[in-house]
Parts: C-alpha cells; sequence; structure tokens
C-alpha cells in the first residue's frame, strides 16, 4: 500500500509535448480515476508512473521514495494494458499466475522440470493455485483455466487480464481502461468487484477510463485531463457540479452540458436580449458564457427566459431529453424532463425554458470557470 | 485454362529437374553393380542374388582351411575340397543387391558413429546459434540504446559475407590454438548465426510492446523475457530456422572437411561418402548411394513431422 506523488512530469516523444506539466498527489488508498479524450496522455502517464516509459523531465515518488532509477519489475505496481498482452503461449490460469510465480518463487523454484522438486516449491504452487482460482471465480472465467488467450472473446481475455493484476497485492494498481470491451451486464458487475476490492485491500488505484459512470461511481476523486494537463481533480460530484474549466464542464455529464454565449455588463447577463436570473461579478463585462446541465432547465410558461422549438426527443423511459433549438441561438440545448411531460414534448412544439440563477455556470471567454457572486434572489426572476 | 495447364507443365517440369537426383540416388541404392552400370533394371533393380566378390575372395581357402575341412570331404583331392570350399564362400557371399548396399554402408565404414557425430555437431551449433541469437535479436528488436541501428546494420552486413571467403583465416585461428581435429573446431565457426539473429529480430519485431511490458511489471527480468516469453512465442520462426541451420550443417561438406583430417572419429556424415569413392577394385556407387540415403532421411523425416509448423515459421503467421 502506498502514496503516489506525481510531481511537474513532462513527456516529449521527438518534438510532441504528450504530457505538459502533470502534478498529482495521491493518497495511500485512494481511488483516483483519469478521464480524458482519445490520444491526451493517460496511457502514457501510467506508463511513466509504471516505470515503463522515462519522464522527460518531474518525478515520480512511491510513498515518498522517488522511483526514477527503479525499473518497472521492482516498483511493486501492477497493471492492466489497454490492450490486454496475455501471454499467448500460457493457459489462463498460467496467464494468473505468472505474477505470483516471478515473485514468490526462487529462481530454482521456477525452473521448468526440476522447479517443483525443490523444497518449499510444492507448497508454493498450491498456495499460488489456489489464488488464481478465487481470483478466476471473482472475474467468472473460472471454466476457461486451461484455454489460450487465442481461443477467449476480447471481453474474456481482458478479463484475464485484470484477474493477472488482481491476483497480487501491490503498492498500487494502474488500470488502463480494463473494462471498456466487457458488455453491460458484466461491466456493472466487475465494476462492483473491483469497488468490492478497493474497499477491502484499501489499496492505492489509478485507473483510466472513458466511461464517465465508471469514473463517477467508483472513484475517490476524478482527474480530467486534456491536451497533456490535468484540467481538475476533485470528488466525482465536485467535478460534475463545479468544473472549473469549460472542457471539464463539456466532457464530464451526458448528455453533453449546454453552453449558452452571454453578454455580462454591469453584473448582469443577457442572452439574446432577455435578462437571465444568474448574477455576475460587477466588474465583468464583454462575452462570456454560461453552462446549463440538461437538468437544470425546465419546462416553463409565464416565466421562461428562454424559448425555442422541439427538434429532437429522446424517450428512455425513466426521463426524456428533448433537443430545443433557441430562437436567436444557432445550436440546440437539451433539456432533461420527466416522462410525465412527454405530451407537451412533441416534434415542432414551441416551449418555454426557464432555470434557476444558481444552477447556471459562469465561464468567462478563457474558458475558466467565473464564481458567481451569490446566488440570485427569487423575485429578481421575474426579469 | 490453357495458361493453369501451362503453370503446371512448368511446375511439373521444375519438380521433376528437383526430385530426380533424389530419385537415381534412391533407385543406385536398390541396385546391383552391374544394373547401375549398364543402367537397367528401373527403379528396384531385378533385386537378383548377387556374389560380392570381395567376400569371396576373403574367404579364398588357403592349405590350412583344406586341411581342415578335409574331414568333411572323404575321399576327395584337394584340389576338389578346395572347389567345394570356394563353391560354399559365394553360396554364403550371395545376397540381394539392397541388402549389400545397405550392408555395406553400415560395415565399410562407421556409419552410425558418424551420424552421431553429425547429430552432436549440428545440435551443439544449432543451440548455441539460440542463445547467442535470441538475446542478440531481442536486443536489437526491442531495447532502446545507442548505436542499435548501426549494429543491426552491421548484423545485415555480415550477411553478405560469404563463409568460403573466411574459411582459411578461421582455418588458421583454430589451427593457431590447436583446435583443428576436435568438435570445437566443427562447432565454434558457427555458433553465432548473424541470419539466426535477422531472422529472429524480423520476428520479434512483430510481437507487441506491450506483452514485453506486462512482463516487466510482472517482475520478469530483461533475460526471464528472452526465455519465458520471447523463446515460446517465437516457437514458429524458431522451428524455421532450426530447419535451415540443422540441414546446412548436417549437410555441410566443406567445412568437416577442412578441419577435420585423418581423425575418422570426428567424421561427419558427408564426409562418410568419402569412404566409397571409386578406390582400384571397381565402383561403389550402390553403397554409397545407400549412404548418402541413410544421411538424408533424418533430415526428410523431421520436415515431414514438422512441416506445418515450419511453412507457418517461413510466413512468419505464428502470432496474430
Ligand atoms: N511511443 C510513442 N511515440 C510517439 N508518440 C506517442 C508514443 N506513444 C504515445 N504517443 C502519442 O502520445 C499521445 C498520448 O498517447 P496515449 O496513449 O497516452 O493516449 P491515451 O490518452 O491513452 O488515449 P486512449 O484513450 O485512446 O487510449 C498520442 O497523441 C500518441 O500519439
Ligand atoms: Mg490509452
Amino acid at each position: 500500500m502506498a502514496d503516489l506523488q506525481i510531481d511537474h512530469v513532462t513527456k516529449a516523444f521527438g518534438d510532441t509535448q504528450v504530457l505538459k506539466g502533470i502534478s498529482l498527489d495521491i493518497a495511500d488508498g485512494e481511488f483516483v480515476s483519469l478521464v480524458g479524450p482519445s490520444g491526451c496522455g493517460k496511457s502514457t502517464l501510467l506508463r511513466i508512473i509504471a516505470g515503463l516509459e522515462g519522464q522527460t523531465s518531474g518525478a515520480i515518488r512511491i510513498n515518498g521514495q522517488d522511483v526514477s532509477g527503479i525499473r518497472a519489475a521492482d516498483r511493486n505496481l501492477s497493471m492492466v494494458f489497454q490492450s490486454y498482452a496475455l501471454y499467448p503461449h500460457l493457459t489462463v490460469a498460467e496467464n494468473i499466475s505468472v505474477p505470483l510465480k516471478m515473485r514468490q518463487l526462487s529462481a530454482s523454484q521456477r525452473l521448468p522440470v526440476i522447479g517443483p522438486f525443490i523444497p518449499g516449491a510444492r507448497n508454493r504452487n498450491v498456495e499460488i493455485a489456489a489464488a488464481v482460482k478465487h481470483a478466476a471465480q471473482t472475474l467468472e472465467i473460472d471454466n476457461l483455466l486451461d484455454r489460450k488467450p487465442g481461443q477467449l472473446s476480447g471481453g474474456q481475455r481482458q478479463r484475464v487480464a485484470l484477474g493477472r493484476a488482481l491476483v497480487r497485492e501491490p503498492a498500487a494498481f494502474l488500470l488502463d481502461e480494463p473494462l471498456s470491451n466487457l458488455d453491460a451486464k458484466l461491466r456493472v458487475q466487475t465494476r462492483a468487484e473491483i469497488a468490492e476490492l478497493h474497499r477491502r485491500l484499501g489499496a492505492t488505484f489509478v485507473y483510466v477510463t472513458h466511461d464517465q459512470v465508471e469514473a463517477m461511481t467508483m472513484s475517490s476523486r476524478i482527474a480530467v485531463m486534456m491536451g497533456g494537463e490535468i484540467l481538475q481533480c476533485d470528488a466525482p460530484d465536485e467535478v460534475y457540479n463545479n468544473p472549473l474549466d469549460i472542457r471539464v464542464a463539456e466532457f464530464i455529464g451526458s448528455p453533453k452540458i449546454n453552453i449558452l454565449p452571454v453578454e455580462a455588463s454591469d453584473g448582469a447577463l443577457t442572452f439574446d436580449n432577455v435578462v437571465l436570473p444568474t448574477l455576475a461579478p460587477k466588474n465583468l463585462s464583454g462575452p462570456v458564457r454560461i453552462g446549463l446541465r440538461p437538468e437544470a432547465l425546465r419546462l416553463a410558461g409565464e416565466d421562461a427566459v428562454l424559448a425555442g422549438q422541439v427538434v429532437h426527443v429522446e424517450n428512455l423511459g425513466s426521463e426524456i431529453f428533448a433537443q430545443i433549438s433557441l430562437a436567436g441561438h444557432d445550436g440546440r440545448v437539451t433539456l432533461r424532463a420527466a416522462p410525465e411531460q412527454r405530451s407537451s414534448l412533441y416534434i415542432g412544439a414551441n416551449v418555454g425554458l426557464a432555470f434557476d440563477g444558481s444552477a447556471a455556470l459562469l465561464f468567462g471567454s478563457d474558458g475558466k470557470r467565473i464564481f458567481n457572486p451569490h446566488t440570485v434572489p427569487a423575485q429578481s426572476e421575474v426579469a | 485454362m490453357t495458361r493453369d495447364l501451362w503453370k503446371h507443365l512448368i511446375l511439373i517440369l521444375g519438380a521433376l529437374i528437383v526430385i530426380a537426383p533424389f530419385y537415381m540416388m534412391v533407385s543406385y541404392s536398390f541396385k546391383s553393380p552391374g544394373e547401375i552400370d549398364r543402367g537397367e533394371g528401373g527403379f528396384f533393380g531385378r533385386q537378383e542374388m548377387m556374389v560380392d566378390e570381395r567376400c569371396v575372395k576373403l574367404r579364398d581357402p588357403d592349405r590350412d582351411d583344406v586341411a581342415a575341412a578335409a574331414p568333411r570331404f572323404p575321399n576327395q583331392t584337394d584340389s576338389q575340397i578346395r572347389d567345394a570350399l570356394v563353391a560354399e564362400a559365394v553360396a554364403d557371399c550371395q545376397m540381394r543387391p539392397i541388402a549389400f548396399n545397405y550392408t555395406k554402408a553400415f560395415t565399410e565404414a562407421p556409419l552410425l558413429r558418424y551420424l552421431l557425430n553429425g547429430v552432436i555437431v549440428t545440435a551443439s551449433i544449432f543451440l548455441i546459434q539460440i542463445v547467442v541469437a535470441l538475446p542478440a535479436a531481442y536486443a536489437l528488436a526491442k531495447l532502446k540504446f545507442w548505436g542499435r541501428e548501426a549494429v543491426f546494420s552491421l548484423v545485415l552486413f555480415c550477411l553478405l559475407i560469404p563463409v568460403h571467403a573466411i574459411a582459411l583465416p578461421l582455418y588458421i585461428m583454430l589451427a593457431k590454438v590447436g583446435l583443428t581435429n576436435t568438435y570445437a573446431a566443427l562447432v565454434v565457426p558457427w555458433t553465432i548465426s548473424v541470419f539466426g539473429i535477422f531472422l529472429m529480430r524480423q520476428f520479434f519485431m512483430t510481437v507487441p510492446d506491450d506483452l514485453i511490458d506486462a512482463a516487466r511489471m510482472d517482475g520478469m527480468g530483461e533475460f526471464a523475457i528472452v526465455w519465458r516469453v520471447m523463446l515460446p512465442t517465437a516457437i514458429p520462426a524458431l522451428l524455421a530456422f532450426a530447419i535451415f541451420s540443422v540441414v546446412a550443417h548436417w549437410n555441410d561438406y566443406f567445412w568437416p572437411r577442412i578441419v577435420v583430417t585423418g581423425n575418422r572419429d570426428l567424421f561427419t556424415p558427408p564426409l562418410g561418402l568419402r569412404e566409397f569413392k571409386g578406390d582400384g577394385d571397381g565402383s561403389f556407387f550402390g553403397p554409397m548411394m545407400a549412404t548418402a540415403t541413410v544421411i538424408v532421411t533424418p533430415l526428410i523425416v523431421a520436415f515431414l513431422v514438422a512441416q506445418r509448423r515450419f511453412i507457418e515459421g517461413i510466413t512468419l503467421s505464428g502470432m496474430k
């Protein structure tokens, strides 16, 4: 068990700067998810932590100790690779047992043919077999133990890769999109397994994922990476409710947050000449943007601040997402509505929208978050 | 249609040209000297009883033999006894040509010993070649170090050097350290196979980097990776290399002929063929071809057994 410190790590491949100064402190036992668009450097960061790739500058510390000169094999981390990377010549059981064998058996005990007869090898091998069996049962691959990776489906291979990483108790687990190829049911189940394992072992996890639900449900903190930088690293609801950068706001949340260009002057915000129920700092003026989550919008009659026409409706059963094209704005906004409101959300319907002033997130023209001075009092909503 | 016909005709012609010497070899190994000389008897020869002249000559009875045999032939003159003995010898020395050729192959020269030498030499060469080539190929394919490209260019360059060009310096060096007429002389010059390094490197290039990284995460050092991960995944390529290496060194006549002078205990199978080169008492083509057949048989059997993997290895499609 260990804490991890990533200290101003940069990485350049030739001329391309892939990581631009990443700093992240991960406490012992924390579960940190790395999310970000494809190619933003998540795998590269994980490989640098693992010691498989050298950083251009900066340092990685495990338990306070700088590991720069330490080989990957000696950092005592375990990793699941995005490409599974199973040994093609070994069976599933052998694949899972490799990390245990390499670490718990002596060199002579690992020898082919005579290895098992070296004193002590038998007991160790029995322990290892039991650990492998247990890991396989957890991941529901215990019926595949005798197969070779070539005879498995993508999802099964991924579970074997996961088993190989989880069978040990390393200082920290590095998982690179370990569930990307599982079906929905298995994904939910394995997600729960990993979360359970995390609680049980109290181990440190760094978890790369594209799946926001995974990131939101499993993590202690989510680090949002983009263009080789960490834009924000906070608890899941903090990242969702209080994004510090418009890119974070746009990346987290599905459907995507609605961004509206607004005009700030004198502490008020106007959209298409309508004054919005959100206050702005007094000294702010000029074009800024506000972000509104789909659930922050609601259908409104008289008190509507935005008006538009329904252009597309998605009914998910438990909720409805309606896309509305706003008058005076060429984009669309997404509204989350309750199923009862289906009757008023037909295509072509003219609707009015309102929102609570405090729910709007204000971003400056540079994309950075601007905190509203306070929430707008209820009476000024009738603007 | 006609194009197919032509294609097949040309291929059949090619196959015939390749097979013809083998056909002759096997066929001669079945036939009697007379049939070989006259070029008759088809593939198997007529397999009529023939008399081994040498065997008869060896049993040519002298006076003591005649005296010893006298009790068996009472009331006969010495010359009659002698004729009877010769007739007996001729009867004993009669055999089918095929049996004659193959027994001669094994008795005239210590062919088994030569075969054993062949196995010792080719196996040692192959094993040491692997011990050298696999780590070298791994380093050239997967490790980043300064000068890697230059080293690889050297490997490619060495591929261009014909063995005959360096035979003399090699011989002199071996002679200087007193290694001629030893197994070492037969083995040492071939232990570093640039072809092997090249072939294995090309194969290792196709092994995904993540696999090696996973092995590192699992706690393997670089040598463990070579033997525990790269070697098993490279079996098809290794088999292909094994065939090239074993065939080349099993059949090699040139190098053993140079470094093994005199000491027959070190003869490899091809050197054994020399024992049958025509000396005074007529040609020995039958036994010679029988020896040749015995020598190539292990290779052909090994190829047939490993055929599928071998072709896999050549196309380097062992791994996806
Ligand atoms: N060995 C390399 N040489 C050059 N560029 C590289 C190398 N490895 C990665 N890159 C580049 O670094 C960038 C980040 O790659 P990385 O694999 O870390 O992305 P990622 O965030 O894991 O993406 P994904 O979500 O698709 O897995 C990419 O633009 C990639 O092209
Ligand atoms: Mg990646």
